[in-house]
């Protein structure tokens, strides 16, 4: 009886030392991978005098919101979150697009070529940025796409395209074929089926491909630093990357102004974060 | 199959309702299969075409020319000048171990690259198995979790140059409360300190998207799998070494791919993070064509750089789709 019981109480004691291991590596891992954006909240939060004190404080004293009113002062901020919004809007809709279209054709119909067409498509992805740069640039000048929507949304679009066209084709793969032969039954013809019935299921594989595409583009760096030469045309991450304020280290203005700009996005994940996974999912599954 | 059925275009009970009337335009447009796979997909090849390949090859030819996109200096042929002045003087080795320039960020590149990337992996897959069980609060986890992916590589540079900052940096007190430093250290200042902070904020950052992608191959792993090496007494290590990791090969290849094809292009970290400094301690081959090209203003070296980043690139992927790649029965 009573060895039962111990052995009982030591399961039980080994039942609750494994859950709050499971559970304390759980938080610790969070803890660390928000940190640095906490911080980022602190240090905006702090008086412009206690910023740069060592040791550093954890808890800000008298806490103020000017830094987030100098950095609001200090650059055409809203501009650029709303250039943002335009040229990760556009790119994720050209993309949902062109990758819907083409994610058909390759998931779902027969026809010669179509290895070699995928591999070129995917092959794409692995082409390095820095090697289209500089043509697409002067492309862009010759086409007076420079400080132009058009001239991020474009090469964007092509960048994130095989992206789009595997989640697609991944997602259509899966789809039935009875869907496609009661359509072909109806009477309709094989685009019919397409726009009528294809495209409608695919809502999921939209959200999924228009999510991440958006997040490329809203992150990219190095084609929005060269491309948009003009203040009043920088994306957010850029205009966030040049912040210069009046001093040499506004520490916490740039910190207010890097919460301010990573809170979209934070929000973002918090509501699309299930989308977010089964895209990256859909990818990895290969 | 489409072209047999019957078009019944024009019987009369269909004319009064507009919803027949849509579906009559659908049963009009007629196209083979195969004529409706290249109307689908002609606008996507041709816009990779147009925006992909096209500036890939013309960086290629670029790099063969001096003055190359500067149009008041006229495109002059130097067949392969572009690529001797990369090389510098000495032997190879000797180049690659102490070299400037090119040679000192192609080591960059490599270092950071193939350190970078195993260790990703490694974390990632124990995230990924943590991730795996099903427990509560497990969305916010994942949530907090996928953090560092989404905040742009460039904004990201700017928050840890703050945290590792040599005299007010939190990271600094950090060590110095648990009592691993007595004074603050200047990490981003010192040439090799410099890169090994570059090295833990990119693991710290895509740790989290290797464990996804790690997670949906986990995922798709039948249960019954394991229920079966349970019963005959298999340990969990040698389910894992006998049925996660073989099935998991796939997953793992598309993850390496994912992952160092973008770490051999960095660019927003040490741009953002040090500038490629100290003394070009953290000058990755992007960034240094960067340089070339914009700072240098040397148009052809530039495009000499980036053929070699391409070459590189298309050999990690070959290398890696040869030695991972099963091809699959359909």
């Amino acid at each position: 009886m009573s060895y039962d019981r111990d052995t009982l109480e030591i399961r039980n004691f080994q039942w609750v030392g494994k859950k709050v291991g499971f559970y304390g590596s759980i938080f610790i891992i969070a803890l660390v991978s928000v940190f640095p954006v906490l911080w980022m909240l602190i240090t905006s939060l702090k008086q412009p005098g206690n910023v740069v004190t060592f040791p550093v404080e954890y808890i800000p004293r008298d806490p103020t919101l000017a830094n987030y009113r100098a950095a609001i002062e200090g650059a055409p901020f809203f501009r650029y979150l709303l250039n943002s919004v335009i040229v990760a809007t556009g790119t994720a809709v050209l993309d949902v697009l062109l990758g819907a279209l083409a994610g058909y054709a390759l998931s779902r119909l027969r026809f010669r070529f179509k290895l070699p067409v995928l591999l070129l498509i995917l092959g794409t992805a692995m082409l390095p940025f820095i090697a289209r740069l500089i043509p697409l640039f002067s492309l862009a000048r010759s086409w007076g796409l420079l400080n132009d929507y058009l001239g991020l949304i474009i090469p964007y679009a092509a960048f994130q395209l095989p992206f789009a066209v595997w989640i697609f084709q991944a997602y259509f793969k899966e789809l039935p074929d009875s869907l496609e032969e009661a359509g072909l039954m109806d009477g309709l013809s094989r685009i019919g089926v397409l726009f009528r019935i294809i495209l409608p299921v695919s809502a999921p594989a939209m959200a999924t491909a228009a999510i991440i595409v958006f997040i490329y583009a809203w992150n990219e760096f190095l084609f929005a630093l060269t491309f948009m030469t003009e203040d009043q045309m920088r994306t957010i991450t850029v205009g966030i990357a040049l912040y210069q304020g009046e001093f040499q280290y506004p520490w916490g203005t740039i910190s207010a102004a890097v919460f301010m700009s990573v809170m979209p996005l934070i929000l973002f994940m918090l509501f699309f974060q299930r989308k977010v996974v089964e895209g990256l999912t859909a990818t990895g599954k290969a | 199959m489409a072209d047999t059925v019957e078009s019944s275009s024009g019987s009369g009970y269909e004319e009064g309702s507009r919803r027949q009337n849509r579906l009559q335009r659908y049963r009009d447009l007629r196209f083979s299969e195969e004529e409706l796979a290249v109307i689908l997909l002609t606008p996507v090849v041709s816009f990779l075409l147009a925006v992909s390949f096209y500036p890939i090859f013309d960086t290629i030819v670029g790099s063969l020319y001096q003055g190359y996109v500067l149009e008041m200096n006229p495109r002059e042929f130097v067949g392969l000048e572009n690529y001797r002045s990369l090389y510098g003087s000495g032997p190879l080795l000797e180049q690659f171990l102490s070299g400037d320039g090119f040679w000192n960020a192609l080591r960059v590149s490599l270092i950071y690259t193939f350190v970078s990337v195993p260790i990703e992996l490694v974390l990632g897959l124990g995230l990924a198995l943590l991730l795996n069980r099903d427990f509560k609060g497990k969305y916010f986890a994942q949530a907090a979790i996928l953090f560092p992916w989404a905040i742009p590589t460039v904004i990201n540079a700017r928050i840890w140059a703050w945290m590792f900052n040599g005299q007010y940096g939190v990271i600094n007190d950090l060590l110095i409360r648990i009592g691993i430093l007595q004074t603050p250290f200047p990490f981003l200042a010192k040439p090799d300190t410099a890169l090994y902070s570059m090295l833990f904020i990119t693991i710290w950052k895509t740790s989290s998207f290797m464990a996804l992608i790690l997670l949906a191959g986990l995922q798709s792993i039948p249960d019954h799998l394991y229920e079966a090496a349970r019963m005959d007494g298999a340990s969990r290590i040698r389910q894992f070494w006998d049925i996660t990791l073989p099935l998991l090969k796939p997953t793992l290849l598309v993850a390496l791919i994912f992952r160092t094809l973008p770490a051999f292009q960095a660019f927003g970290l040490p741009y953002g993070l040090t500038g490629g400094g100290p003394a070009s301690a953290t000058t990755t081959l992007v960034l240094f064509d960067h340089q070339l090209t914009f700072n240098r203003l040397s148009f052809g070296e530039g495009a000499a750089t980036a053929t070699i980043i391409t070459l590189i690139a298309a050999g990690i992927a070959m290398l890696y789709v040869g030695t991972l790649y099963e091809p699959e029965v359909r």
